[in-house]
């Protein structure tokens, strides 16, 4: 059955995507206007189970690609979705059932909904990543050989591309180019898929896990409770450091936000610091002597005090932030997911263990 | 004029490459490779017509077809042939409709002879127009942009099977987002773009290019075979000028942002001894001065401190073997080569000016106006 989701849920799912999205997807309060904006002009959006999809009804992602740094400067005007979902439509001579977000992560949890309400399609209740991550090939689908081509970008100049490439990773490379060119931000439509292929290869409700985690620290705080306790207990997720940010450095090369934050631990972990590394999202946490978490599983940093996520280019001197690790869908824990996104692809030459082991090691 | 078809085979091919080579300025990529892979095309599929562009109904539509990158990489990256195939059915595919012919995009060694690989695998003639009258560097340096066409949609693909489709805002959008694939291609991508009619064409193309190469080809051919001097074949059958003669001395070059930029030094010979002269290149020749020893910029042109210019873009300069009359590729220029610079005017579109202001030489980063070869010659001449 679908649900209505309207201009105060889109309020829930941002808080809460902005939690999985590991501190990038960029800036989800953004997302979040554009999305009730749209919503106020076109109306509430269906988000519809994966099951109300029929086995060949096609489905595509919308999603903004580019350097979260400059997406909170440059903001899109709005037509860019619908104008890249519908070279995806034109180019396969075939309508879309509905529309899908390539990520649960950050603003492209929200700026599906933008396309969503200005075409009149529902909005399916998955993902591709349970997540965020900072390149296009990084989803579920790739792991059953889904392509993202036909894929389409589009600019707020007019220009539009559209890629047929031998495999995602080709993909993600001439599409990470153009964005560049473009200016650091395009508008893209990927992945068109049918129903029964998404069944099998999207990470389900991921929409309303974003929700149910926003509508949590949304009570906690309106009851005065904890609010990362709360997130927890959504999530399945582990406290693994509280501290006081000490030092950001970050750069933005070849479209990524690339950097590292250090950490000194308060409370019980005083006396020890905490060493975090990202590429639009984060990557790994470390103490001196061992890994806390790393990709594929969930890095997550909250105000200590609000429960509110802080996204990587939000981070800065003197904040007072738990880090949380939520573990991943476990299809990222396979060996073909491992070499999609594991440490080894991101530079790193320790093994993955999941956080929860980690936890009690 | 003549509205016969001219069938083009291995032959004729060889003609073509090399006259293109003359009209491709130093650019326009190496002879020898467009004319090999366009005579197996042609002895696989039969030779390919050339169409005048009167032959042709006025909404039947023509798509160019080309290779894009830097020179340098592609005498090492030979593409398969596939690639341009690909792009040229892709774009069709866009367009929802299938092309009459095949136009090349410019005039250039490889430029002049890929259409011709292009149309042997589809079993479509070549149009005897282009877009240039001589090879640029840049996909939007095209005179059917100065009279508004678009690029767009244009498709780009590589040999692995990539392949993007363009719809750029503008033709210098087109050609800022296609260099960066091409780049990421690894400086060497097939183009099929300016979808246009043949109306279209008759206005704001370049007719008769493709049999200018042709002449230009057969009068080097022929004045080797009689012993007679092939620069002056070449000077008779362009309308052209000598700039200089000289022996090279130095040239830096460098692979920059998917171009082979650079510039060669030469001292003078013959009746140019005791004279320097400096050509600077950005995959084509883009200008040609002499360099005073005294650093005394004299009563010429600004070309630069000390420098008197002799000839610049939109208006061709060529490098010509002193001995054998082999146009020279900017790619093969290298010490001790000796060579005689010819000047030949530009097509009078370039001269417009929107012409100017896409391919003048302020396009390419110089501060000074476009002063026509004729008047440069003129004034060094006096």
């Amino acid at each position: 059955m679908p649900r209505k989701i309207g201009t105060i849920e889109i309020e829930d799912i941002a808080l809460g995507a902005a939690v999985l999205g590991t501190g990038g997807g960029g800036d989800p309060y953004i997302g979040k206007l554009m999305a009730a904006e749209a919503i106020d002009r076109f109306g509430p959006v269906d988000l519809i189970d994966l099951d109300d999809l029929a086995d060949d009804d096609l489905v595509i992602c919308s999603a903004m690609m580019g350097a979260p740094t400059v997406m909170v400067e440059k903001i899109p005007a709005g037509e860019e979705f619908v104008r890249a979902f519908e070279a995806i439509e034109a180019r396969l001579g075939r309508k879309a059932r509905a529309v899908m977000s390539a990520e649960a992560g950050g603003l492209n949890s929200t700026t599906p909904f933008i396309t969503a309400a200005a075409m009149r399609r529902p909005l399916v209740d998955a993902d591709g990543m349970g997540r965020a991550f900072p390149e296009l090939q990084m989803v579920t689908l790739t792991l059953y050989g889904l392509s993202a081509t036909p894929m389409s970008m589009a600019d707020e100049k007019g220009n539009v591309v559209v890629l047929d490439c031998v495999d995602n990773l080709w993909t993600e490379r001439l599409a990470r180019t153009a964005t560049v060119e473009m200016g650091c931000t395009a508008m893209i439509a990927l992945y068109a898929a049918t129903g029964a292929q998404l069944r099998e290869a999207a990470c389900r409700n991921t929409i309303s896990l974003a929700q149910r985690v926003g509508a949590a620290i949304r009570t906690a705080r309106a009851q005065q409770r904890d609010a990362v306790t709360a997130v927890l207990d959504v999530t399945g997720g582990f406290r693994l450091f509280k501290g006081k940010i000490v030092d950001v450095g970050r750069r933005t090369e070849r479209g990524f936000a690339r950097g590292h934050a250090r950490l000194e631990g308060l409370g019980e972990h005083a006396g020890r610091t905490l060493e975090i590394e990202f590429q639009n999202e984060h990557l790994v946490a470390r103490t001196d002597d061992r890994v806390l978490c790393s990709v594929p599983d969930l890095i997550c940093l909250v105000d200590a005090e609000s429960g509110e996520p802080i996204t990587t280019e939000a981070m800065r001197y003197g904040f007072r932030v738990e880090v949380l690790g939520i573990p991943c869908d476990p299809r990222w824990r396979t060996a073909a997911g491992l070499e999609l996104v594991g440490p080894g692809y991101f530079g790193y030459d320790f093994e993955y263990v999941p956080v929860e082991e980690r936890v009690q090691g | 004029m003549n509205c016969k078809p001219v069938a083009i085979g291995v032959e004729e091919l060889a003609d073509l490459a090399v006259g293109a080579a003359v009209l491709g300025t130093g650019g326009g990529g190496d002879p020898h490779i467009g004319a090999m892979m366009a005579a197996e095309a042609v002895r696989r599929h039969g030779p390919v017509q050339l169409l005048p562009l009167e032959a042709l109904d006025p909404d039947d539509l023509l798509i160019c077809s080309s290779g894009m990158g830097a020179p340098t990489v592609i005498i090492e990256k030979v593409p398969g042939g596939q690639e341009m195939v690909t792009a040229f059915r892709a774009l069709q595919r866009r367009l929802g409709r299938q092309a009459r012919a095949v136009m090349s995009v410019e005039a250039g060694g490889l430029n002049s002879t890929l259409p011709f690989v292009t149309a042997a695998e589809l079993g479509l003639p070549v149009v005897d127009a282009d877009g240039m009258g001589r090879a640029f560097p840049e996909l939007q340096m095209m005179t059917l942009t100065i009279f508004g066409l678009p690029a767009c949609p244009a498709a780009l693909a590589d040999e692995r099977g990539n392949v993007v489709l363009y719809d750029a805002l503008d033709n210098r959008w087109l050609e800022r987002l296609a260099r960066v694939h091409c780049v990421e291609f690894g400086s060497a991508a097939y183009v099929a773009s300016y979808p246009l009619t043949a109306a279209q064409a008759r206005q704001a193309a370049i007719p008769g290019t493709i049999s200018l190469c042709l002449r230009i080809g057969r009068a080097i051919r022929e004045a080797r075979a009689a012993h007679r001097d092939p620069v002056a074949a070449v000077l008779a059958e362009t309308g052209g000028f000598p700039l200089f003669r000289g022996k090279l001395v130095d040239v830096a070059r460098r692979t920059t942002a998917g171009f082979a930029r650079g510039e060669a030094w030469f001292d003078g010979t013959d009746h140019d001894e005791g004279r320097r002269f400096v050509v600077r290149f950005q995959n084509e020749h883009l200008t040609a001065s002499e360099v005073d020893a005294g650093g005394d910029a004299g009563a010429g042109h600004p070309a630069g401190a000390g420098e008197r210019l002799l000839c610049s873009v939109p208006d061709l300069i060529t490098m010509l073997d002193a001995e054998n009359g082999t146009p020279i590729t900017t790619e093969a220029l290298r010490y001790g080569l000796r060579v005689q610079a010819v000047a030949i005017p530009c097509d009078w579109r370039w001269r417009l000016p929107q012409g100017l202001g896409i391919a003048g030489p302020r396009a390419f980063g110089y501060d000074y106006d476009y002063v026509p070869v004729e008047q440069l010659a003129g004034a060094q001449a006096s």
